[in-house]
């Protein structure tokens, strides 16, 4: 009796370590993930397509998020926001990508009309 | 033996449901995905340009393929496979903004030296530009110098010339006439009643007047022109005045007036300045006129 009482402990605890001892809600997940979507759409990521569809993403990913942590499913909640973040981030680095081709333009429009400038002037020979 | 058999055939019956447990067959499209865009990344610009953000793609590709090893086409397995692509992508996209960067920088760098080059050019022209004015500077100061120096002889010209005048006035008549300035000396200050030989008295006039005419422009020319009154015969007239002009013209030669400045000319009584009818007339008219032309030089 003893020993089958033993037997049935064993069998039921690490159950009720994976079951019982329910996952935490991801606040630490969530934060970040909207931090990194606040980023992007100061970034303007809205204004650039590709950007777009990634914050898009981002937030549908943590809305969903938001509700799986209601429903008490953090485990899909933090996969979700895995995601999501993963999603920010790409927007954020597609927003600074559009920055930087620019800012490419503008150096190249300087130059040029720095160039008919100094041609104008007669600074160049 | 049978039993032997049936434990073989349980062992090959496990062995092939655990393969397919672990490989889990078709892998989910998320995978598919990720390790397409970690090929894309790998074999891109972003390996040279940001290896640290390929290697992370790489890292989190491998935690999705080690779970679907592991526990086949699950959520967990798609979820870490969307962020491996994720991350993937975000390596290629940081390394396109940093070749946009280092192109900006060429431009911008070129720009710059464009402009140093122009400043140069300009700096070089500039200083060009101030020696050519400091030596028109040079230049200006002597014209100012020459111009000065011509100022200063001409004022000296014309008080010389003015002290001359003053100093003839004082024995002579003169005046300033459009054919220059006239002294009229008086014939009976001069000459003796038909004689045209110098008095010595007039020949202490005469001294001051060379010694007035000296201090005049040293380039002018001088006529002396002898006048009679209307007595007597004009031939006779006109000899006279042209002797006695003579014998003016050559004292002042000897008096320092230099010969080819001054000639002589005998008019006769042709050029009378007063009645002839009275004395005081006709003694008018016996003259001698010094006419002082003006420098045909500036």
């Amino acid at each position: 009796m003893y020993k089958s009482t033993f037997f049935s402990l064993a069998l039921i605890v690490p159950f009720a370590a994976a079951c019982g001892a329910s996952f935490a809600p991801p606040t630490q997940r969530l934060a970040d993930a909207q931090s990194a979507e606040r980023s992007a759409s100061e970034l303007g990521a809205n204004s650039v397509p590709a950007a777009q569809l990634s914050l898009k993403l981002a937030q549908d990913q943590i809305a969903q998020a938001q509700k799986a942590i209601t429903d008490g499913d953090n485990v899909r909640a933090d996969s979700l926001l895995i995601r999501a973040k993963a999603d920010a981030e790409l927007a954020i680095a597609q927003a600074r990508e559009k920055g930087a081709k620019i800012e490419v333009d503008k150096a190249a429009s300087d130059s040029a009309a720095q160039k008919a400038t100094n041609v104008g002037q007669g600074a160049t020979k | 033996m049978k039993t032997l058999r049936n434990i073989g055939l349980l062992v090959a019956v496990s062995s092939a449901f655990g393969i397919i447990g672990c490989a889990s067959g078709i892998p989910p499209q998320d995978l598919v995905t990720a390790r397409a865009s970690y090929e894309h990344a790998s074999k891109g610009p972003a390996q040279e340009l940001d290896p640290a953000d390929v290697h992370a793609a790489r890292e989190q590709l491998d935690v999705a393929e080690a779970a679907f090893v592991k526990d086949g086409d699950t959520q967990a397995t798609r979820d870490q496979a969307y962020v491996a692509a994720r991350k993937a992508e975000l390596a290629e996209v940081r390394a396109r903004t940093m070749q946009a960067n280092q192109t900006k920088e060429g431009v911008v760098g070129a720009m710059h030296a464009d402009e140093r080059k122009a400043v140069a050019l300009t700096a070089a022209e500039l200083s060009q530009t101030k020696t050519q004015l400091a030596t028109q500077g040079v230049v200006l100061q002597a014209q100012a110098a020459t111009l000065a120096t011509e100022k200063a002889r001409r004022e000296d010209a014309e008080k010389r010339a003015a002290q001359a005048a003053a100093d003839l006035a004082k024995f002579a008549t003169v005046k300033q006439e459009t054919r220059g300035m006239v002294i009229t000396l008086s014939g009976s200050v001069l000459f003796a009643s038909a004689k045209s030989d110098l008095l010595p008295a007039a020949q202490m006039k005469l001294n001051d007047v060379a010694n007035a005419l000296t201090k005049e422009d040293p380039n002018s020319k001088m006529v002396v022109e002898g006048h009679t009154d209307s007595q007597g015969a004009a031939s006779y007239n006109q000899d006279l005045s042209q002797h006695r002009a003579q014998a003016v013209r050559d004292y002042l030669v000897t008096r320092g007036i230099a010969s080819d400045r001054i000639t002589a000319q005998g008019f006769g009584s042709s050029r009378s300045i007063a009645d002839n009818t009275s004395p005081e007339g006709r003694a008018n008219n016996r003259r001698v006129e010094i006419v002082v032309q003006p420098s045909s030089k500036p």
